[in-house]
Order: structure tokens, then C-alpha cells, then sequence
């Protein structure tokens, strides 16, 4: 990485932090969710088909659903501003390379999902005494923060395609669409096989798969990892490709 | 200090051949035809100034020149190369009309990011100053008036040791202080060596700044010569004078290097090309021209004068 690139990604990430109203949002959000769709779950309930307990189930649920809207909605709304702006044509004619840029981005979006998917677990185990083991703990932050650099890539790859008026329904549409379909809000144990066929393949349903795998006691499964290294593959360089060919003009 | 030539590592045999090319290039948004059949060459250490009138095609060639949009047809080369090869290179820096800024950051963070992301950077400090924004270096970026972000936006362009800058309209915005300080910084690149390239219609700087002017209309190129040439070109002299008594008006229309009439009256306005002989002629028709006026025409008369010239033909 040049040095122009690791300037970047300290700006990027310097203001997302400056910017307490988006810091509020993404960091607060998703603990507020768990509570208000998890606070009502006895601790007791098992998940259908599991050993686990609902409380603990939409605690991995709302940490990976609560870090994908941070760096989707986030990322996505701010580069199609940014584009608007006039900025990306400016940064267009230094010799930051796209995937520089793609790069920073995704970076200071993981920044920022990091602390929401830390308050999620202190909400959860304060409020709702979810238990795990240590190395749990430490495995399902770092595979959910991990995943979520997925969705981050894909933010990115959307600020790109919409303009400033329709990133927002297209991005909600993305994201209320790839959570439901990809477990992130329910067990998709109660879908009709055709569509569990098909969810399968979503990057939500492989994202929501290394949690899982993690607070049943075991590693996330390799296709899973195959799955989500795929889509990050191709979310980053649609982005970058996006970056280098984006011609709106201000 | 010893002036020297920058070495460059862009590439061989890319310091000898022109700056810029454009080879019959093209260019239509829609129905509409931006830039059409333009071909021009840029040699370095130029000053040029793009002259044209509000949506001649100014800012479109500028976009296909530094490659932030393809063309439909014809070439576009910098240094012999893409255009992002130059501008990876380090050797383009430019200040659009739609270049924005990033916000939620300070002018000097700003600044300093610019400095790093060029592959020959200059010191944050002389950017800063050379820019004149040492003062408000602290201030955040959307909190900046027009003039100030024109400044910054001046600064991203020259962060580091450009060979080309292009600027679109750079001092829209500017007083009349900040805009002579401004072309005084820019005289000062153009000294060391700098192709500069500017797109205006401040027709007053195109004439004070520039050593050769390109006069684009409908996107295309009417006219490339040095600010004296175009006037030349377009019809350089005014003459006036009175004439008592009536004389046909197609005798006086008949004059020779005429480019523009106007008679009002008594009062009679001609534009020549060629001021001596239409005078002469005057007098040979045995015409006795009171309160006779010469002058030469400002470069703004000359250009209305070319844009006219080639609509009617069109």
C-alpha cells in the first residue's frame, strides 16, 4: 500500500468519527434492535432445531445484521453524495489507483462496525445474560467484523451505481431483501425448501452462517468462507471497475 | 539555485512531442455534439487559454483531455501516452468547475492528502502558501466561501511537480485582489517551465495571461494564434466617421476588408480587416469622412466577431 492510499484510508476514517450523527446511528442501531425485537424473548426458548437459546441466537443475528447496515447504508449514501459533490472526479485525477480507493472505504466502514458489534454482545450479556465461552466471544467478533467488510464493498459498489436520488431505495431494497432471505432475522428453518435452496447461495445467508457455526460450538464451514470470499471478490472489483469508469457529472 | 529539467520516469521520448493531442476527437451527449472534429496540439512551456462562450465545449474537452470521460471517436494523447498514465505519473494537475471537495475535514488535511498522493510531492507548507490559504488552513472545508474553495481546489492541482495544469474558469468566484494574485501564482508555474492550460470567458484574461488562444465554439476550434492574431483574424479595426449628404449604402458595403456595417444616420461603423485600404478606399470614392475614428477592437469584439462570422456560414 503507497502512502497516498494509507492518508486516505486515515482521512476516511477520521471523519466518519468526526460525524457524530452517523457515528450515533451505526454504533447505537443495532444494540436498540436486539433490544426492541429480542427484549420481549425468554431466555430459556430454544432456537427451532438448536440447542440455543433465542436470546443468544438474535444476539449474533442483530450484531451481523446491525454491522451490514452500518457499512451498506452508511457507505453507500455517503459515496453517491460524494460523487455528486464533484469530490470522486477530484480524486479521479490524483494517481490513487481504484481499488485505493475501494480500499479506504471499506476500511473506514470496518472502523465503525467494530463498536457496533461490541455493544450488541454488552447489551446481550448484561440485559439478557447470553453466555458463551471466551474463545467464542473472540471468534464471533472477528468472523462477523470480517464478514461485514463483505457489505462494505458492497456499499461501495452501490454508491457507484445510484445517483444521489435512488441510493436510498435501492440500498434499502439490497438490504431489507438480502437479511430477510438470508437468515439474518429469522431462522430460515421455517422457508419452504425451494427458496432455502436458493438463500443458500446469498452472501447474508453465508455471513449469518459463520455466527452461527461459532455459538454452536463449532468453525464456520468452509463454504461459507468460500462463499463470502467470492462476493468480496466481486463486490471490490465491480467497485473499482465502477470508480475508474464513473462519468456523472457534478 | 540552478534551474534543471525534470527528470521523468513516465516513460522514453515523451518530453519531446507536444503536451496535449487531440486528433479529430469527438464527442456527443445525446442529440447534443459537445466537441466535434476537434484537433489540437499543446507544446510545453505554453500558456494557453480555451476561449469560448458558456456550453461551447470548454469543459467537455477538458473532461476527455484529463480522461474522465472516453470519446465517441478520435484519439486523445498526454505526453504520448492515456490520459491515466499522465495523471498516474504525476505529471497532470488540474482544477475542474465540478471538482469537489471532501468534507468534515480541515483545509490543511485536505491539502496534505493531496501532497501525498502525488508521486512528486511538494512540501504541505508551500502548497499552502503558494495557494494562499496558509490562514485558513485550520478552517474546515464545508465552512469555506466560493473563493476559498476555488483556492483549495488551486492547491489540490498544483500539490505537487506538475508538467500540465489545466484549469476550467478557475477564478469564478474570486475578487478582483485574489483573482491578480492568483494569475500572478500561475504566471510563476508558467516561468518554470509549465504547460498551463486554462478554459475562460473572462475574455480580459485570456488576452493578459495567455501566449496563444484557442477560440472553441460548438465544439469546434475557430481559432488558434496568439491573442493579437485572433484579433487580427476576427476583423481587427474599428473605423467611424461621419458623412454629410446621402450616398448609397451598397457603394459604402462595397468597401474592401470589410467584416462588419452599421449605419446609424449620419454615423457609419465599420469593422475591417484591413483598416489602411478601407480608409483609402473611402477616400478614393471621393467621400469626405468627418470625426474619423480608427481603433483597434478588444479581443472580446473579436471573438463575438468570429463566433458570428462562423454561424453564418453554418
Amino acid at each position: 500500500m503507497n502512502a497516498g492510499t494509507y492518508q486516505l484510508i486515515k482521512l476516511e476514517v477520521i471523519r466518519a468519527l468526526r460525524n457524530k450523527k452517523y457515528l450515533f446511528f451505526t454504533v447505537m442501531y443495532p444494540a436498540a434492535l436486539f433490544l426492541m425485537l429480542g427484549g420481549t424473548l425468554s431466555g430459556t426458548t430454544k432456537v427451532m432445531g438448536t440447542e440455543l437459546t433465542m436470546p443468544a441466537f438474535y444476539m449474533v443475528a442483530m450484531a451481523s445484521f446491525g454491522a451490514l447496515t452500518a457499512v451498506l447504508v452508511g457507505n453507500s449514501e455517503r459515496i453517491a453524495k460524494e460523487r455528486e459533490k464533484g469530490w470522486v472526479r477530484q480524486l479521479r485525477l490524483t494517481a490513487l489507483p481504484g481499488r485505493g480507493y475501494v480500499l479506504a472505504k471499506t476500511a473506514s466502514a470496518g472502523v465503525l462496525s467494530l463498536p457496533a458489534i461490541l455493544v450488541v454482545f454488552g447489551v446481550a450479556a448484561a440485559a439478557k445474560g447470553v453466555r458463551f465461552e471466551v474463545w467464542q466471544w473472540f471468534a464471533l467478533t472477528l468472523a462477523i467484523w470480517a464478514g461485514s467488510l463483505v457489505f462494505a464493498a458492497l456499499g461501495v459498489a452501490i454508491g457507484y451505481c445510484a445517483s444521489g436520488d435512488n441510493v436510498r431505495p435501492i440500498t434499502m431494497l439490497l438490504y431489507f431483501g438480502l437479511s430477510i432471505l438470508g437468515g439474518l432475522w429469522m431462522p430460515t428453518a421455517a422457508f419452504p425448501q425451494w427458496l432455502r435452496n436458493i438463500c443458500e447461495w446469498l452472501p447474508t445467508h453465508a455471513y449469518a452462517g459463520l455466527g452461527q457455526a461459532i455459538e454452536l460450538g463449532g468453525a464456520p464451514h468452509v463454504k461459507d468462507v468460500a462463499i463470502l470470499a467470492g462476493y468480496f471478490v466481486l463486490f471490490t472489483g465491480a467497485a473499482a471497475w465502477l470508480y475508474r469508469k464513473d462519468s456523472l457529472k457534478a | 539555485m540552478t534551474t534543471t529539467t525534470p527528470a521523468h520516469s513516465a516513460g522514453p521520448a515523451t518530453t519531446a512531442g507536444p503536451v496535449v493531442s487531440f486528433q479529430n476527437v469527438t464527442k456527443s451527449y445525446g442529440q447534443v455534439r459537445a466537441v466535434d472534429g476537434l484537433s489540437l496540439e499543446l507544446h510545453p512551456g505554453e500558456t494557453v487559454a480555451l476561449l469560448g462562450p458558456n456550453g461551447a465545449g470548454k469543459s467537455s474537452t477538458l473532461d476527455l483531455l484529463l480522461g474522465l470521460r472516453p470519446a465517441d471517436s478520435g484519439e486523445v494523447r498526454l505526453f504520448g501516452g492515456t490520459a491515466r498514465e499522465a495523471v498516474a505519473a504525476g505529471r497532470v494537475g488540474a482544477m475542474l468547475q465540478s471538482g469537489g471537495l471532501m468534507e468534515e475535514v480541515s483545509v490543511r488535511e485536505l491539502v496534505a492528502l493531496g501532497c501525498s498522493l502525488h508521486p512528486r510531492p511538494h512540501p504541505v507548507d508551500e502548497v499552502l502558501h503558494r495557494a494562499g490559504i496558509t490562514e485558513i488552513a485550520s478552517r474546515m472545508v464545508n465552512k469555506l466561501s466560493g473563493g476559498q474553495e476555488q483556492r483549495v481546489r488551486f492547491a489540490l492541482a498544483t500539490a505537487g511537480h506538475n508538467d500540465l495544469i489545466v484549469l476550467d474558469e478557475p477564478t469564478t468566484g474570486m475578487d478582483v485582489t485574489a483573482r491578480q494574485a492568483f494569475w500572478a501564482t500561475m504566471r510563476e508555474q508558467a516561468a518554470q517551465g509549465r504547460t498551463v492550460l486554462f478554459a475562460t470567458h473572462y475574455l480580459e484574461e485570456a488576452d493578459a495571461i495567455a501566449d496563444r488562444v484557442l477560440v472553441l465554439n460548438k465544439g469546434r476550434l475557430l481559432a488558434d494564434g496568439s491573442a493579437a492574431e485572433i484579433k487580427a483574424k476576427a476583423g481587427a479595426r474599428r473605423v467611424a466617421f461621419d458623412l454629410d449628404g446621402t450616398v448609397d449604402e451598397q457603394v459604402l458595403r462595397a468597401l474592401p476588408a470589410l467584416t462588419a456595417f452599421e449605419r446609424h444616420g449620419t454615423t457609419v461603423k465599420l469593422q475591417s480587416s484591413d483598416a489602411d485600404a478601407t480608409v483609402h478606399a473611402v477616400y478614393a470614392l471621393g467621400l469626405y469622412p468627418r470625426n474619423l475614428e480608427v481603433a483597434g477592437l478588444g479581443l472580446e469584439q473579436a471573438f463575438i466577431a468570429l463566433t458570428e462570422a462562423e454561424e453564418a456560414t453554418r
